[in-house]
């Protein structure tokens, strides 16, 4: 009997252990769940801004029964607190900003009143699946410049796959207008890498931000591969085979196509924004940043005999 | 005796583990993603008239999907602490309607997409990651959710689109405004935005 309820009360004691042990554990990570011994905003605002102490004095006894709407609890009264496991926030220097919003001004217009007229006329006379056909084909010209990214990061299987792509879909997929070699059978993924990350993997650090008219955000490692990108991309040799302008014009239609795809994806950004510059600057980093990441990541997670190089 | 204590330490055992299971994160976000998309294909909500009607639903499903305020504190970061309680509660309501006008309108123009749940990982003891896909003719976007256990039910904190944190993102926004305003001029910015829209 004794041992019964021993084991009943052990039982418990273990459940309630197990239930509770990760939160425990995480609690630095959780601070609405546990709240800091922080003094609460209420209380330190009151001396901090002299103006308003009556109505900071008479809303604290009030907040928690919040009777407006029901949408804010009062819950809003735990501070925030630093998570020390929370990924650490990218951000970059950007000591020319009046050039930079400059440019970003001019490429807000140039998109506006410029492209998307062209791109919606395009899109209203060609069907969808020709546009991603014509994206398929220009995709698929992007092929050295990821060959080679894949071979400067070491990484062999993603140049092969890159290769068995080409392959496939300029044999198969009528130089490249479609996509067979992504398709479930054959599953040769495209390898989402350019030579900005390279360098990124290497350990180059991004420099500071940069606007270029037209091309768009950029920073100085992104810029200083400019020209590789270039030299890599076949229709930049048009000019050999045909006139000048026919390299413009080229690269005119493929950035109208891409655009006729991708309409309202920036207004909607735009539309979001407090502020639309910080907004994409912001937006840039993170994608630039999550992109060199998980190469850096998989690179070590293939190399790591089971967790062994877990720090990145 | 025996099959008492049995039947109480099973009981015991439902009760402990109650208030922590909360169906996975994974489902959570499906069942909320899945009322979105019920409500999108509603015949009877095709009239360009019912978009208010379509609008209130939405609404209806993102306070029940999201913790607004978590996501209020995490965009304000260390400023959110420069705010007192009122300033706080009116910001909270201000970044919503922000994030309404924003993205209402989006979410409604969507038509054929398809949502892929790819994969849910716990980035701590009561936080997890929702990883999806919205897949269309010409493009495949991951949307990432984060999510918070509270309260015995799964929140959404964070949402990331093409690798692009939304609350980093207003972070980053916010920590530039507030570096040259008062958080009362931050709310007069958000005030104004609202009224624009």
């Amino acid at each position: 009997m004794k041992s019964f309820s021993f084991a009943v009360l052990l039982f418990a004691f273990i459940a309630v252990g197990c239930a509770h042990a990760p939160q425990v554990a995480s609690s630095p990570a959780s601070p609405a769940a546990y709240p800091q011994p922080q003094p609460i905003i209420v209380a330190s605002t009151s001396d901090e801004v002299p103006p308003k102490p009556p109505e900071a004095a008479v809303k604290s006894p009030e907040t928690p029964v919040n009777s407006e709407k029901g949408t804010v609890n009062n819950d809003s009264n735990i501070d925030y607190t630093e998570e020390g496991k929370e990924e650490q926030a990218p951000t970059i220097a950007d000591p020319i900003e009046p050039f930079n919003r400059a440019m970003f001004e001019f490429n807000d217009k140039l998109y506006f009143w410029l492209l998307k007229p062209v791109a919606q006329g395009y899109k209203a006379v060609v069907p969808e699946e020709a546009r991603v056909s014509v994206k398929n084909f220009f995709s698929n010209l992007g092929f050295p410049v990821r060959f080679v990214s894949c071979l400067l990061q070491a990484d062999f299987s993603g140049a092969a796959t890159e290769v068995g792509r080409f392959t496939v879909n300029t044999v198969w997929g009528i130089g490249g207008l479609m996509d067979p070699a992504s398709s479930k059978d054959l599953n040769l993924q495209k390898q989402d890498v350019d030579l900005g990350q390279t360098l990124g993997v290497w350990g180059v650090g991004q420099g500071f931000y940069i606007v270029w008219p037209l091309a768009g955000p950029s920073s100085v490692r992104d810029s200083v591969v400019i020209a590789g990108e270039y030299f890599l991309y076949p229709p930049s040799y048009m000019s050999e085979i045909a006139p000048w302008y026919v390299g413009p014009i080229v690269r005119s239609y493929e950035e109208v196509n891409r655009t006729s795809l991708r309409i309202g994806d920036y207004e909607a950004l735009k539309e979001a924004a407090i502020d639309p510059y910080v907004s994409l600057r912001d937006a840039y980093v993170q994608y630039r940043w999550k992109k060199i990441r998980m190469k850096k990541g998989a690179q070590i997670d293939e190399l790591a005999p089971s967790g062994m190089r877990m720090e990145r | 005796m025996k099959r008492l204590f049995v039947g109480v330490s099973i009981l015991l055992l439902l009760l402990i583990s109650l208030p922590v299971y909360a169906g996975t994160p994974l489902e959570t976000v499906k069942v909320n993603a899945d009322q979105v998309l019920d409500v999108l294909r509603d015949p009877k909500l095709k009239a360009p008239s019912a978009k208010e009607m379509k609008k209130d639903k939405l609404r209806a499903i993102y306070v029940n999907m999201f913790d607004e305020v978590e996501l209020s504190r995490r965009s304000l970061g260390m400023n959110w602490n420069k705010l007192n309680a009122a300033q706080r509660q009116e910001f909270v309501k201000l970044f919503e309607q922000v994030l309404e006008k924003a993205y209402a309108d989006r979410i409604l123009s969507y038509t054929n997409e398809k949502i892929e749940f790819t994969k849910e990982s716990m980035t701590s003891g009561n936080m997890a990651e929702v990883r999806t896909k919205v897949v269309t003719a010409s493009k495949e976007i991951p949307i990432f959710y984060r999510v918070i256990l509270k309260d015995g039910a799964w929140k959404v904190y964070d949402v990331s689109i093409e690798n692009v944190s939304l609350v980093q993102n207003y972070r980053t926004q916010f920590n530039d405004i507030l570096a040259k305003n008062t958080p009362e001029q931050l709310l007069e910015i958000l005030r104004k935005k609202v009224k624009a829209q």
